[in-house]
């Protein structure tokens, strides 16, 4: 299918398309360009290829009983950010790992300047978005609640019935409705009736690190389909390392990677040659791949013009509560599976900007075995079983709330010179940053949603057990950020590198904000759209 | 679709007895000393039986699943077996010393013995049983981490982490039937 041909040094793979990392973004991608477009495409990947799923069961076993990783050769010595980043590179990447839980970002989340005069709207609406979404839900298999459809808008019905509540969430729904919440089904990314030729989920209860039956979507059953019918080429264990501009034009030559299963400890060099260039390596890689393909003609890095990529890195922070409630709870039923509400993605024009989900599941906190009683007495035999029966008459509920952080410029993405790869390549350094009008808010919110808590504890004769924030950004995104001005963003709402014309960026590194929910499901919708557009230059 | 086996039969599967595993007898008398009597004879040979298993089949160093949002790669704890062997021996040794073996002295004696090595153990919860300073707590922690202790805590059938149908979660867990484990 690709044309392979041995230059003086570097060994040349030719394609229409080239598609940089094969995560769950560059999956849905890959599977759209092969479905609309009559064109070669090649696949690159530094990781290994993953952990079939028919081991699976084995590895979780392992997981389950040891803590052992499930995943095998999942990432590469050196490779690896100074900051928030998991690691996972492998085909398939990070969402190997992932917990399926795929809400859309509100319609707020992409007009929060013209709304709510704080942070930056993004180029395109969540209207446009909408069918997009839709698209993600439908490839990756997407079992959901429609949710009342002021909050919960969406122009299609979701693939497939909710996963249904479990008894526990039915009894926490109640509460939540006594203390005027309304919460439904949390949409997620597994099987609730058999789809896409895979299991339906049967609440072995470890959907991230790892879901045993393949219930749960993950990339590589896409990247397996694609490989079986040929329409993919997916190169595996070879490291893109730079991208290089054509002498005298804007347009990206070639991306010059190397093999690390050959050519010993320092890989054997391939050059890759595309019409166009798609950089689908998730929010830390992306970025770092633009900065470091600097040379003297782009010494800022390309795409770079504006001197945005590695800046406004996005994601939320949340603070988490358990409560006590008098209920008769089974922790166990189905831990992973939540209650989820958009109720509060709207402040009012007159109150202080705070918008945040809410999420609520079944708990064991407070609820676990303990080897001595009150009197600090060791327990054993019977003593200890009495001891936990009689502490577990009561419930607990975990409740969360994803809120709104807005990304300074100086969020940033930066070339670590002292930390490198076996290749020599400086690795990422993530710092991110409020911006000044958000950590003005941090306070306000924080104490708002804990506020939010206590009255939820209130209305259910509850008591709050503990509470606190996770003080990192979840689910990080952007550092090559999208916008209609290339004075203020890298890439168009197309994906489009403004400086280059054949080289797109998609998915999550193009993100402007990072909205109160997981937003992977978000990365697919605006990397389906911009896929639109690849290829067609 | 591909055929998947369960967790238990893997791990079953995996376990090879081996000699650095602590005395059986011993461990045993230990089960019968601090395990709830609740379990019936059967129970506790059955949650004895699967902790040996369980040290069996563990590879000390092995890679532990990644933290979230870190780049630390971690490794699972040395083995911790040796050291359960040797405070085994040792609550042998202090049994002996007042005149019969660890396995022949009667439950109390037993748990007083036992009481006394755990004396000083953090008491708000039981450790992941890889981490336990002590054998005794080792037991305890993997038991009391079982879906079947679940199930006897909460006396239904909840099943945790175990390979269920997905509609019979609507349903209240039903009663757990007695020495049905
Ligand atoms: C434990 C865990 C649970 C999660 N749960 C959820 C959840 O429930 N819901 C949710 O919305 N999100 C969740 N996330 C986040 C989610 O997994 C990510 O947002 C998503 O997988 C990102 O996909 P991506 O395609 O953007 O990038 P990635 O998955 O990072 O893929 C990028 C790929 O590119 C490859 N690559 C990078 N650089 C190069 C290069 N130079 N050359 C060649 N290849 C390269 C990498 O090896 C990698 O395979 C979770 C994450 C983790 C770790």
């Amino acid at each position: 299918m690709t044309l392979l041909r041995r230059q003086a040094r570097a060994e040349v793979i030719e394609s229409d398309i080239c598609i940089i990392g094969s995560g769950i973004t560059a999956a849905l991608v890959a599977e759209k360009l092969v479905e609309e477009r009559p064109a070669r495409i090649v696949v690159v990947e530094a990781g290994d290829d993953t952990v079939p799923l028919a081991e699976r069961s084995a590895h979780r076993a392992r997981f389950v009983a040891y803590g052992e990783s499930p995943w095998g050769r999942d990432h590469i010595d050196g490779m690896t950010a100074d900051g928030i980043q998991s690691r996972s590179m492998q085909v398939g990447g990070l969402a190997m790992h992932w917990g399926g839980v795929t809400p859309r970002f509100s319609p707020e989340d992409f007009r929060v300047k013209s709304l709510f005069g704080v942070g930056h709207d993004w180029p395109v609406a969540y209207e446009e978005l909408d069918p997009f979404y839709h698209e993600a839900e439908r490839r990756i298999g997407v079992a959901g609640e429609q949710g009342p459809p002021g909050l919960d808008p969406r122009g299609n019905p979701f693939p497939m019935p909710p996963i249904p509540l479990t008894y526990n969430l039915a009894l926490l729904k109640r509460w939540t409705d006594s203390a005027g919440i309304a919460m439904w089904s949390q949409p997620s990314a597994k099987n609730s009736v058999a789809y896409g030729g895979r299991a339906v989920c049967c609440r072995n209860d470890t959907c991230a690190p790892v879901c045993p039956v393949g219930a749960k979507y993950s990339p590589d059953f896409t990247w397996n389909a694609l490989r079986a019918s040929r329409r993919v080429e997916l190169v595996p264990r070879t490291l893109v390392r730079r991208l290089v501009v054509e002498d005298g034009s804007n347009r990206i030559a070639r991306a010059e990677a190397v093999r690390r299963d050959r050519g010993g400890a320092n890989g054997s060099p391939v050059h890759f040659r595309a019409r166009t260039f798609v950089v689908a390596a998730g929010y830390a890689w992306s970025p770092h791949l633009l900065l470091l393909s600097r040379s003297d003609r782009f010494p800022q890095g390309i795409a770079n013009r504006s001197g945005m990529v590695g800046k406004y890195m996005t994601g939320h922070r949340n603070v988490f509560a358990f409560v006590k409630l008098p209920l008769r709870l089974y922790p166990g039923m189905n831990e992973q599976h939540s209650l989820v509400t958009k109720q509060f993605m709207r402040p009012s024009k007159l109150d202080r900007y705070v918008r945040h989900d809410l999420r609520v599941w079944e708990s064991s906190v407070g609820r676990r075995p303990r080897l001595k009683g009150d009197d600090g007495a060791v327990l054993l035999g019977d003593a200890l079983l009495a001891d936990w029966r009689r502490r577990s008459t009561e419930g607990t509920a975990r409740v969360r709330a994803y809120y709104d952080v807005i990304p300074d410029r100086e969020s940033a993405l930066t070339l670590n010179e002292s930390a490198k790869n076996a290749y020599g390549d400086p690795q990422p350094r993530l710092t991110f940053r409020d911006s000044p009008e958000s950590a003005a808010l941090r306070a306000h919110t924080e104490d708002s949603i804990k506020a939010l808590f206590q009255r939820m504890a209130r209305a259910g004769n509850g008591e709050i057990l503990r509470s606190g924030v996770d003080d990192f950004q979840d689910h990080p995104a952007g550092g090559c950020r999208m916008g209609d001005d290339p004075a203020s963003s890298v890439v168009d709402s197309y994906g489009r590198a403004h400086d280059h014309e054949n080289l797109f960026v998609v998915g999550a590194p193009t993100s402007v904000s990072g909205g109160c929910a997981n937003a992977t499901l978000t990365f697919l919708a605006v990397a389906l759209r911009q896929a639109t557009a690849i290829g067609r230059e | 679709m591909e055929r998947v086996r369960g967790p238990r039969a893997i791990l079953a599967a995996i376990a090879t007895p081996s000699q650095r595993s602590p005395n059986a007898a011993l461990i045993q008398a230990l089960g019968d000393a601090v395990l709830p009597v609740e379990l019936g004879a059967g129970g506790v040979t059955r949650a004895v039986a699967e902790f040996q298993r369980w040290m069996d089949g563990y590879n000390p160093g092995a890679e532990a699943n990644h933290g979230y949002g870190t780049g630390r790669i971690g490794q699972l704890p040395a083995d911790p077996r040796p050291q359960w062997r040797s405070q085994l021996a040792a609550l042998d040794a202090d049994a002996r010393r007042t005149g019969r073996p660890f396995s022949d002295l009667p439950r109390e004696r037993r748990q007083a013995l036992v009481r006394a090595a755990l004396h000083n153990e953090r008491g708000d919860a039981l450790p992941n049983p890889l981490l336990a300073r002590h054998v005794a707590l080792a037991l305890l922690a993997h038991f009391y981490d079982s879906p079947a202790a679940t199930d006897l805590c909460y006396e239904a059938q909840i099943g945790r982490q175990q390979c269920r149908p997905l509609s019979a979660q609507r349903q209240e867990p039903v009663a757990l039937v007695r020495n049905g484990r």
